[in-house]
């Protein structure tokens, strides 16, 4: 069953076409990857998915909607959740309220409810914070529930990334190089903790660098190429793929 | 598996609420210690600079700058001053029907404000106050730039009267404390948690299903029609009003109640800047000619040297050197060790 349907989607950045009629579907409970080289524009995909950009020309169905041209807010609340490429976290936070924070959307008692502390905001609450002790387990990161995102290495804001993402509680999520910035046995880690979030029912479309990972995690992968999607199967074809050695070629990434 | 929950919080939250009690019981025995009318008086100012300055903070929760705080402040005072003398209402009755116009009139403005955020805005509220300010003066009916005189004291309510500075002094401190209370059940619950994510990252925030737009114009609406009432017991207090009184320097010294105590610490940073703002003062008598460039000269200072402002510098004092960096480096290590072995 078709999740996220991504048609025709061409971007333009002044002069510079970013991604050029750009199709492909993904399946529920799916694990897709989307490799490329630099400047593919795997990123810029993401931005349009999760309505940073609106394309040019083309259009992103979501459930069966058409979530292109919304706000970014409004399509999280959909159930789209995505990290970033670059650390973005709630830097002047603690990791604990990092997560918190992510939980904002699933709120159902009335805001006032909550000013007053009434049972039934406090007992929400108390709930929300169990979650988010159970997610900063899940992920590995309790034993530092107390301290500022800022204070974290590279690698561990990843984690604390998803993490903030998984609390969202999206039916897709969008992972911009997950395991960039990690050493081999956080890297292996992590594939195992994504492939549990897919267990938790959840879609996973990634872009990653690390070939091992996406070889190793992805259902089916998407190849583009200077804005252009070259081709798209499973790990083994991609693997295999003529064009794709090409595009890598002098990489010997693969 | 220790820290399993947000122990550190809890206890500073805790240890914040214990200060504002403390503050708050000595506020109340004050002024029965105090024989001048006079610090009395600087005392009211001291709680409406603090109300003001909380509104402030309440905007910068969200990663808003405002130059424009008086702006709500005049339209308080002139609405309430309006139904009071030209329509005949009771200060009671004229409170929460100023609380119902700076509402209505927050919500239109700031739909429109809020949609820019960083230099934009800044610039935008900056203009508003002087617009507010002009319009006050020029529309006769408000009194022009003469202002309006003989504005009743607030009507007694059964035996309490409001006469003395020191009723006056307890009526503006019944109302900071209701405001506290109000601001600290926000800050403390999901809408404060949103408020400052999108001050952190706007971002993040967005892909969390935050709408930046809503919970900004909320802040707005909210700490408008604080200083909307602050504006309203001011007008009462003092008696009569002009534009003037809403010029220039008074958004400035709002801003830097907030900035010099403590920029992060939106209740009570407030409330240290503006006891130091209006006694330090008092007490150099000398630069009183020269204050406002005394006062700007404390805000560059501030701003480059202490950008935590008192309180920020009085929790995490500054400290520059090499090692207390590196042990602070190698604490996080240890920590992250922990966290692998278990
Ligand atoms: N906001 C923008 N304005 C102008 N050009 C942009 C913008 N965002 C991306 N680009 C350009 O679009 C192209 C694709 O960029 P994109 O970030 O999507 O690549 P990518 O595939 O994610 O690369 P990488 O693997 O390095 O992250 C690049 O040439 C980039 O410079
Ligand atoms: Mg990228």
């Amino acid at each position: 069953m078709v999740l996220l349907e991504i048609q025709n989607i061409t971007k333009i950045f002044g002069g510079l076409i970013a991604l050029r009629d750009v199709s492909f579907d993904i399946n529920r409970s799916e694990i897709v990857g989307l490799i490329g080289p630099n400047g593919a524009g795997k990123s810029t995909l993401f931005n349009i998915i999760s309505g940073f950009h609106h394309p040019d020309k083309g259009r992103i169905l979501f459930k069966d909607r058409q979530i292109n041209g919304l706000q970014v807010d409004r399509i999280a609340r959909m159930g789209i959740g995505r990290i970033f490429q670059e650390p973005t976290l709630f830097m002047q936070e603690t990791i604990f309220e990092n997560v918190l924070s992510g939980f904002h959307r699933h709120y159902r008692e009335a805001a006032w409810k909550a000013l007053l502390h009434t049972p039934a905001a406090n007992r929400e609450e108390r709930i929300k914070k169990n979650k988010a002790i159970e997610i900063l387990e899940f992920m590995e990161l309790s034993a530092l529930s107390g301290e500022l995102a800022a204070n974290l290495p590279h690698g561990r804001q990843r984690v604390l990334a998803i993490a903030i993402a998984l609390a969202s509680e999206p039916d897709l999520l969008l992972l911009d190089e997950p395991v960039t910035g990690m050493n081999p046995s956080e890297t292996t880690t992590m594939i195992e903790k994504i492939r549990q979030i897919r267990g938790r029912g959840i879609t996973v479309l990634i872009v990653e660098h690390d070939m091992r990972a996406v070889m190793s995690l992805c259902d089916r992968i998407v190849v583009l190429n200077l804005g252009v999607k070259l081709v798209e199967g499973t790990p083994d074809r991609i693997k295999s793929d003529e064009r794709v050695i090409e595009a890598y070629l002098g990489k010997q990434v693969i | 598996m220790k820290l399993l929950n947000n122990g550190v919080n809890d206890r500073n939250s805790r240890l914040k609420l214990g200060a504002i009690i403390v503050a708050l019981v000595a506020l109340i025995i004050l002024p029965l210690c105090i024989e001048s009318d006079y610090i009395k008086h600087l005392l009211i100012m001291v709680c409406i600079g603090t109300i003001l300055g909380m509104t402030f903070s309440m905007l910068y929760s969200t990663g808003l700058i405002t130059l424009g705080a008086a702006a709500f402040y005049a339209v308080g005072a002139y609405t309430s001053t309006m139904l009071v003398t030209s329509a005949g209402l009771s200060f009671w009755a004229a409170l929460p029907l100023t609380v119902i116009v700076a509402v209505v009139l927050s919500l239109g403005f700031g739909a429109i404000f809020v949609r820019n955020a960083g230099v934009a805005f800044v610039i935008i509220t900056l203009i508003f106050v002087q617009v507010i300010v002009i319009a006050a003066g020029q529309v006769e009916f408000l009194g022009g730039w003469g202002g309006i005189m003989g504005i009743p004291r607030p009507d007694s309510l059964g035996p309490v009267e409001f006469t003395t500075k020191q009723d006056l002094y307890y009526l503006i401190l019944a109302i900071l404390l209701l405001i506290i209370i109000i601001y600290n059940a926000l800050y403390s619950s999901r809408i404060g948690r949103a408020w400052r994510a999108i001050k952190l990252s706007p971002n993040l925030a967005g892909t969390l299903g935050i709408n930046a737009y809503r919970y900004r114009l909320l802040a707005f609406v909210i700490g408008s029609t604080t200083a909307a009432v602050a504006g309203c017991f001011y007008a009462h207090y003092f008696q009569n009003i002009t534009p003037g009184a809403f010029a220039g320097w008074l958004s400035i010294y709002v801003q830097l109640y907030a900035v010099l105590g403590g920029l992060e610490f939106y209740i009570l940073g407030p409330a240290f800047g503006a006891v130091i703002m209006t006694f330090v003062p008092e007490y150099l008598r000398v630069v009183k000619e020269i204050e406002p460039i005394v006062t700007g000269v404390l805000l560059l200072i501030i701003i480059l040297f202490f950008p935590g402002g008192i309180l920020g510098t009085i929790k995490n004092p500054p400290d520059l050197s090499l090692k207390s960096f590196k042990s602070r480096l190698s604490r996080v290590k240890n920590r992250l060790s922990q966290g692998n072995k278990s």
